[in-house]
């Protein structure tokens, strides 16, 4: 059955540096505690920062146990277990075969270290083809959703998305596309990042030197449903009322930004004055400047944008940071009052050119 | 969960179609290739293959960037990026639509792929064993982001008014992105989308499989008795979708119609297709066309040559179509395993048979496997008037996705 009814957010959970879910999430985001701290020696060998945002003494054995876990990477880890506390908040059982739950999630290239592992196995082994096979699965990009499938029975459409740090953004979209369509009744939609070395000297080498912040993991996940088919006793706490995407051609991103939030107010019929919350990525430029930020404090001014702690608490996400900044507006927007204001706006930037946002009604009549 | 949607929105037809593979770039070459069973078979050159047994692959030999990115800079791109890229400008050119005209309407960019880029993440790794990670190269590093097999395309089309995604949903997800443009059409939420897949050849995914005891030693024979696996590919396949009336009004020419598709998740094994799974898709991709088993006339197979691929999917499909199927080809006897390419290349296959009335061969043919109960058209294409076409993908991960093409026979819109 499809429908017309813009989706809305109805559950969430994050597993992050600040813990294992949505309480120490919240708790974290709320008291604006800075969850990076000096990269365990033991368990990281060289990688390129001083800093780093990593789950507290997060393996996917540590929390899944050890049966179907020996060969697990740590991105399907998190994405496992962010899908595990989200079923159970629902009340799914589990293990329960359910082909009405989508399940949809961002990345940027899957698990980094897995492949760059099993490449480097190949290049120094006695032979080429002397790799660990259980190594295998784990070296696709959609490893992750396929793993929280397994686990969790989820037989409905499973798919990953990679768009850079607009990821998150772009993946909710799809997951209103799903629901529109009927492909689905709900879908679960997150976003994945894991700590490694692999990824943090990529990122090292692609930013072009010594990192201007630390490097962060772990996954937040959203439960998306239509409006109409929210049941009895579970709260709407926002509704996707908007959104809008581009690609900034001439360089010039503050233009590319402005034009996204402005032309998606407009079609919305939200005047900044409703906006309560308005975050972004903190996306640098080449010259160190936030780009995101300033502009939406020329957009919504300095109150809005102060009201949701900046992404950097838990480190550089990546691709999962824009759904961080939704689960931290949800965080900062349980229990407050805001009078006439009632809505969000959360943005995202990548050094590609992709430009991305979403808005939020906050709050729901159920 | 029943997917015929009760409001099927505008109906959406492929107006465009670019491909880089190794039997041929553009899609004259590449359907002549397809009519004449042609292969690419050599050993592999993108890396090295020393102490491999076996090394043949589908490369793209002949690819010349400069020829078809002319707005940015090839060199920042990586090889998936480049071929992803080329196919778009191949698809804008083939379409007859102009690049301002595009530029002006709402567009989608979205792309499937398997890998990404992992062909520049194996070079970083050979620096890194060379000189430490320090000694990492900037520039491959640069190119590594998968989301940048979508954006490129944009970058070099001058597109702004743009929702740009890579889906990364492996060895389906060609039909994944095309899915995803045919709801962001109907819906209203694009007026074009170039869409496909992307892939390059890769030492890590080359290894995979070769270590899954996957790869074929010489060349591919999918439901063949004595089939050995698959031959990894490469190349892209990027098709323009746009809705009927727009199609119509620019009076352009329509290849084919997208009837509607199917996903769905096995749940069940990180690699091993499943028999239900995809039986499941099938269904599912059969009911949102609105279309029943008997008017299928051709199943474009995921055929990837594999026992464990090739009984499943006969299997699943005479679990759907009954005892008597169509006739199921997989042109991956002709491309190699082009994973995230794969479908997409296929989709493209699936046009041209509809539009240019034949049926592509399964090459490398013996001996139809017995366990493989169907017609594989082995060899050798045959004449046919196609109305409808499946085309199936499976991928790892138990991702399952199917779409369903027709024939385009000029109704007005509505009728």
């Amino acid at each position: 059955m499809s429908t017309t009814t813009a989706p809305v957010i109805s559950a969430w959970t994050a597993i992050s540096p600040f813990g294992p879910d949505r309480v120490c999430f919240a708790e974290g985001v709320r008291s604006r505690r800075v969850a990076t701290a000096p990269p365990d020696p033991d368990r990281w060998s060289r990688v390129p920062e001083a800093m780093a945002g990593t789950v507290p003494g997060f393996e996917p054995r540590e929390y899944l146990g050890n049966k179907g876990t020996r060969a697990m990477n740590r991105v399907s880890g998190l994405t496992v277990v962010a899908a595990k506390n989200l079923l159970a908040d629902l009340e799914v059982p589990p293990g329960a075969a359910r082909d009405d739950i989508g399940f949809v999630l961002g990345t940027t290239t899957g698990s980094a270290q897995s492949m760059m592992n099993l490449t480097r196995a190949s290049l120094t082994g006695d032979k080429p083809d002397h790799v660990e096979p259980a190594a295998v699965p784990g070296c696709v990009m959609n490893c992750a959703a396929g793993q929280a499938a397994i686990w969790h029975g989820l037989k409905g459409p499973n798919a990953t998305i990679a768009a850079g740090r607009t990821t998150g953004l772009q993946a909710l979209d799809y997951s209103r596309r799903l629901l529109r369509a009927g492909r689905a009744a709900r879908v679960l939609c997150g976003a994945a990042e894991e700590y490694s070395p692999a990824r943090s000297w990529v990122e090292h080498h692609r930013r072009g030197g010594p990192a201007a912040r630390a490097m962060g993991e772990g996954c937040a996940m959203f439960l998306v449903e239509p409006a109409d088919q929210v049941p009895a006793g579970r709260t709407v706490l926002a509704t996707l009322a908007g959104s809008d995407s581009r690609v900034c051609l001439d360089g010039y991103l503050p233009g590319a930004i402005t034009a996204a939030v402005r032309s998606m107010l407009t079609r919305a019929g939200v005047g900044a004055h409703r906006v309560w919350a308005a975050t972004g990525g903190d996306f640098l430029d080449t010259n160190g400047n936030a780009v995101e930020s300033a502009v939406l404090r020329e957009l919504f001014g300095d109150e809005v944008v102060d009201r949701v702690p900046d992404s950097g608490l838990i480190g550089d996400t990546s691709s999962a940071t824009a759904l961080f900044q939704l689960a931290a507006v949800l965080s900062v927007a349980e229990g407050a009052g805001r009078g006439d204001r009632d809505h969000a706006v959360v943005t995202a930037v990548d050094d590609d050119g992709s430009v991305a946002c979403a808005l939020f009604e906050l709050g729901g009549s159920r | 969960m029943p997917s015929q949607p009760a409001d099927p929105g505008r109906r959406v037809v492929i107006t465009g179609l670019g491909v880089v593979s190794s039997i041929g770039t553009g899609v004259a070459e590449f359907s002549a290739a397809l009519r004449a069973g042609r292969s690419n078979v050599r050993p592999i050159s993108v890396f090295d293959t020393t102490g491999f047994e076996h090394v043949n692959g589908c490369e793209v030999t002949d690819f010349e960037p400069e020829r078809w990115i002319r707005q940015i800079d090839f060199e920042e791109l990586g090889r998936a990026s480049r071929f992803s890229t080329a196919a778009a400008r191949l698809a804008l050119t083939d379409s007859g639509l102009s690049q301002e005209a595009l530029a002006e309407a709402r567009c989608l960019i979205s792309v499937g792929s398997t890998d990404g880029e992992s062909h520049e993440l194996d070079q970083l790794v050979s620096m890194e064993l060379h000189g430490g990670p320090e000694s990492m190269s900037p520039r491959l590093a640069r190119r590594i982001s998968a989301g940048r097999l979508a954006t490129s395309i944009a970058r070099e089309l001058e597109l702004s008014n743009v929702e740009t995604s890579t889906i990364v949903t492996a060895c389906s997800a060609g039909n994944y992105a095309i899915g995803n443009s045919f709801d962001a059409i109907r819906f209203g939420d694009a007026d074009y989308a170039l869409c496909g897949g992307a892939d390059a050849v890769c030492r890590k995914t080359f290894t995979s499989f070769y270590r899954l005891r996957s790869i074929a030693p010489d060349c591919c024979r999918p439901f063949d008795r004595n089939r050995m696996g698959i031959l990894t590919g490469e190349g892209a396949g990027i098709l323009l979708l746009e809705s009927l009336e727009s199609a119509t009004a620019r009076g352009a020419r329509i290849y084919a119609e997208v009837l509607g598709y199917g996903l769905s998740c096995d749940a069940h094994h990180p690699v091993a297709p499943h028999q239900g799974g995809i039986a499941r898709c099938m269904e599912l991709a059969l009911a949102n066309a609105g279309v029943k088993p008997g008017e299928v006339d051709l199943i474009s197979a995921h055929g990837t040559g594999t026992k464990a691929n090739d009984l499943t999917e006969t299997a699943a499909i005479r679990d759907t179509f009954g005892e008597r199927p169509p006739r199921v080809v997989s042109m991956k006897s002709m491309l190699g395993h082009t994973m995230g390419a794969a479908s997409a290349l296929a989709a493209i296959g699936c046009s041209v048979a509809i539009t240019d009335r034949f049926i592509p061969p399964t090459i490398n043919h013996v001996e139809t496997d017995p366990e493989c109960a169907i017609d594989c058209v082995p060899n050798t294409s045959v004449e046919a008037d196609l109305r409808i076409v499946q085309n199936n993908g499976w991928a790892f991960g138990g991702n399952n996705s199917v779409v369903l093409f027709g024939r385009y026979d000029g109704q007005a819109v509505g009728v």
